[in-house]
């Protein structure tokens, strides 16, 4: 279980997050949806730990692996092998818990004929690929994902999504943000929806997506001139 | 609360030393002469130097050969570690912003990275002395010892320069003027014997100028520093790695919002 409560985040003299307060239960999807600017990346970096709120208290039970922004991390002149150590060492491991694990990766991410090449030639799906498939076999018990389900073929898509039912049937937690409403729709226990740095709405997937659905409408009724 | 740093260094050491290789295998990446370089730019400086100083001004002592790269070796590296040390945080940003990690591991990664490349350059010393027909007397043991207390002193200042560069971009040209006034405020093409006044004040409370004319006694002189001046220098330059330290964690909680 994972509780955040009550926290405020200056940067630059913008509030960022204001008054969050949240608990998240072991085992839960968590989704959180919101528009672009709304506050979701520095949520999921206050709960990852990269960033520290200016007021109020986290607390975190169990190992947590961030996929923040993909590819960060990752040497773009170094190979696929190399670069799993270097973001498995990111992520907490010893060098020598992840290198029994290199292989299962580079299968499970479709790499096997690119494993030698160096990072630099891969595709954004490639290391979406890398990097989801790294984070996933380390077997975290919480996940958290920014939106980097966004880069990849539907291919990878369909991959990451049993991967994540996978994850849900092991009993762990996993809290993620996307524009993807389906996937909103289909995998989450709860949403959040953030609107200017405050959670707006916390509940069942229909209900808080129909609520997102009229703030949309609402923006879009403005009637700006486009030229 | 601070847990203390040492025991979460050791917690760290495989991704501490992971990092450190893979910065220096990825510094000499795609270049032909890779590490070589490490030694030829200390070397190509104390050529110029030397044939300068040379034919400026009787040289007082035999081995000035061996006195001169003695000392550019050490400002080399002071110059290479402590400027690689300042930028520690920034270059690691993406990495900062994506995972939660302890960020004192990254001005100990660069001193780690650094201490590697020291090797080389002591190979580099060692290869010149029968070009100068020189033996090291035995005081050379002491040479680890210094060497040791040289990293801790680009340690602690690289946890000064990398937090305030963070917040004050200005550090860097800064520290790069303080460098160059200190090749020649240090003992490292002149004697401490040829000087008073203000150079010799100023040696008396430059720790890098102090591991300097350590150097010198230990492989030039062959004598051996006396016990107060491996105190002093030991306190002064453990004084700056726990101002520094206390500093950087005092500064930290902001840093990557700054990024």
């Amino acid at each position: 279980m994972s509780s955040v409560s009550h926290y405020t985040n200056n940067s630059n003299q913008i509030l960022a997050l204001d008054n969050i307060s949240l608990t998240i239960e072991k085992g839960e999807t968590i989704g959180v949806i919101g528009l672009n600017g709304s506050g979701k990346t520095t949520l999921l970096r206050i709960i990852s730990g990269v960033y520290q709120p200016d007021s109020g208290s986290l607390l975190i039970n169990g190992h947590l692996a961030p996929l923040l922004q993909i590819g960060t991390g990752f040497k773009e002149e170094l190979d696929a092998e190399e670069n799993i150590i270097l973001y498995g060492l990111l992520l907490g491991f010893t060098k020598n818990e992840i290198k029994k694990k290199i292989d299962d990766i580079i299968r499970f991410a479709e790499l096997e004929k690119f494993h030698k090449l160096k990072l630099k030639n891969y595709s954004a799906g490639m290391r979406s690929r890398l990097a989801f498939s790294t984070a996933i076999q380390i077997n975290p018990d919480i996940l958290l994902v920014d939106e980097i389900l966004a880069v990849g073929d539907a291919v990878f898509k369909e991959k990451s999504f049993k991967a994540f039912l996978e994850f849900k049937k092991q009993n762990k937690t996993i809290v993620y943000t996307t524009h993807n409403i389906n996937m909103i729709l289909d995998l989450s226990d709860r949403v959040i929806l953030i609107d200017q740095g405050r959670i707006v709405k916390i509940g069942k997937p229909s209900d808080v997506v129909s609520y997102y659905n009229e703030i949309i409408k609402s923006h879009n009724t403005t009637n700006d001139k486009i030229f | 609360m601070i847990k203390f740093p040492l025991v979460e260094l050791f917690d760290k050491r495989s991704l501490i030393l992971h990092f450190s290789w893979m910065n220096i295998k990825l510094r000499f990446k795609g270049s032909y002469l890779g590490l070589i370089w490490t030694g030829l730019e200390p070397l190509l400086m104390f050529l110029i130097l030397f044939v300068v100083f040379s034919s400026i001004r009787e040289v007082p002592e035999e081995n000035f050969g061996i006195y001169l790269i003695t000392g550019v070796l050490f400002y080399h590296m002071f110059s290479r570690g402590t400027s690689t040390g300042l930028v520690s945080l920034k270059e690691n940003s993406s990495i900062l912003k994506s995972f939660k990690i302890k960020k004192e591991l990254f001005p100990v990664i660069a001193t780690v990275t650094t201490c590697i490349l020291l090797f080389v350059e002591i190979g580099v010393l060692f290869s010149l002395m029968p070009v100068f027909e020189f033996t090291p007397g035995w005081n050379i043991v002491f040479l680890p010892v210094l060497l040791m207390l040289f990293l801790i002193l680009v340690l602690g200042i690289s946890y000064i320069l990398s937090v305030l560069y963070v917040y004050v971009k200005d550090i860097q040209p800064f520290w790069t003027i303080f460098v160059y006034a200190l090749l020649f405020v240090s003992p490292i093409f002149w004697y401490t014997s040829e000087v008073d006044g203000i150079l010799l004040n100023i040696q008396q409370i430059n720790p890098f100028g102090q591991l300097v004319e350590m150097a010198h006694k230990i492989i030039v002189f062959n004598e051996n520093p006396s016990l107060l001046e491996w105190i002093s220098t030991t306190i002064i330059i453990f004084g700056i790695l726990f101002v520094g330290f206390i500093m950087f964690k005092k500064l930290e909680s902001k840093i990557v919002e700054q990024l």
